[in-house]
């Protein structure tokens, strides 16, 4: 039996269950699961408190132009409530950051782990944009639907994090 | 649909999608980087499990009830160096954009960074994107390519041989590899004998 309070539901589980969110993208949303694009409508609306001719620009603009972008938006938003609520009925609510951290690099501060997840989330996002999807939109999404670019996409993303994961100690 | 209602079942989908990352570990760091040093395999076992479902959904949906497909329009210069930049910043971030997210929920700080970074990220590429990304790997592609069609058979059917050929292989990992042994101390995804060996080499 799956209970709120256990803390891991096997891997296979929760595959389903993120596959079947597939049934509400498709048939009340008009659009396939993703997460990346919610990254420049936030961009966007934050940066245009700063650079009013933002909006104009045509790239973000397409970002907050109808409904299903702020969908894609508060799904995000939801997946860290829901990962949240998760956590607090299992006792696993985490401080600071992975311990993986130390073990594998040696970061001992914030600070230097702060600047290496900042360096990363960039590298991430400009490569998803460029690709024109993430792990979601690309991987879960594509892949479902046959979409070779999105076989491409995926199978780089796992030779080059293959490549760059060997500079960390296995642990 | 309106604004508001499609904001209000985005939240409620995330929800459901948050939870099932966070009981699945696969939102881990541990578990992210450990896949991509091939000595985890939970996120392959979530990943390949979410992509047989939505395979089999697609199927039905599009096969029996004629809904349309969204497939992506294939750029292969676009592709391939967008997804290995993704497999760089995934390992250095240990998360992808959606686990971000879902760090944050369970309390990660460094995981503001990385959605920060994220932001940053996909801004400066919304810049670049119409004066030199565009011209250079967008003008051109074969538009939206799908297997099905290269092979000419119907897309439920592809799908459906897919989605069997992905279960057989998740049998299989699971014969070699059960999930549980993945775990780790505390779930995080690390190995029990990490820990030990710092601790035995300080007593010894």
């Amino acid at each position: 039996m799956l209970r709120f309070k256990d803390p891991a539901w096997s891997p296979y589980v929760a595959g389903v269950l993120i596959g079947l969110l597939q049934i509400p993208a498709f048939l009340l949303v008009n659009t396939a699961l993703g997460a990346s694009s919610s990254y420049v409508t936030l961009g966007t609306v934050v940066g245009g408190l700063v650079d009013p001719a933002m909006s104009a620009h045509a790239y973000f603009a397409s970002y907050v132009a109808t409904a299903k972008d702020f969908w894609q938006l508060a799904m995000v938003l939801g997946i860290a409530a829901g990962a949240y609520l998760s956590a607090r009925a299992s006792g696993l609510l985490r401080q600071g950051f992975s311990p993986i951290w130390r073990r594998a690099a040696g970061i001992e501060t914030l600070s230097s782990r702060a600047l290496m997840a900042f360096s990363g989330g960039f590298i991430l996002l400009f490569g998803a944009r460029l690709a024109g999807g993430c792990a979601s939109g690309h991987g879960l999404s594509g892949m479902a639907q046959l979409a070779i670019g999105s076989m491409v996409t995926v199978a780089a993303m796992f030779a080059a994090g293959i490549v760059i994961a060997q500079l960390f100690r296995r642990v | 649909m309106d604004f508001l209602l499609l904001a209000l079942l985005g939240a409620a989908m995330g929800l459901a999608f948050g939870i099932a990352l966070e009981k699945g570990r696969v939102f881990e760091p541990g578990m992210i980087v450990g896949q991509m040093q091939l000595r985890n395999f939970t996120m392959l076992k979530m990943f390949l499990a979410a992509t047989a479902t939505s395979l089999v959904v697609l199927a039905i949906l599009n096969g029996v009830f004629g809904v349309g497909l969204h497939p992506k329009a294939t750029y292969y210069g676009a592709n391939l160096m967008g997804g290995l930049l993704m497999g760089v910043g995934m390992v250095l971030a240990g998360a992808c954009p959606g686990t971000a997210a879902a760090q944050i929920g369970v309390g990660y700080k460094d995981a503001w960074f990385t959605v920060l970074g994220g932001i940053v990220g996909a801004v400066a590429y919304g810049y670049l994107e119409p004066g030199f990304i565009q011209p250079m790997l967008l003008a051109e592609g074969p538009g939206r390519l799908r297997l099905d069609s290269l092979i000419g058979l119907p897309f439920w059917a592809t799908a459906l041989a897919i989605a069997a050929v992905l279960v057989l292989g998740l049998v299989a990992l699971e014969r070699w590899r059960p999930w549980r042994a993945d775990l780790g101390q505390n779930h995080e995804g690390l190995s029990a004998s990490a820990d030990a060996a710092p601790t035995a080499a300080r007593t010894a």
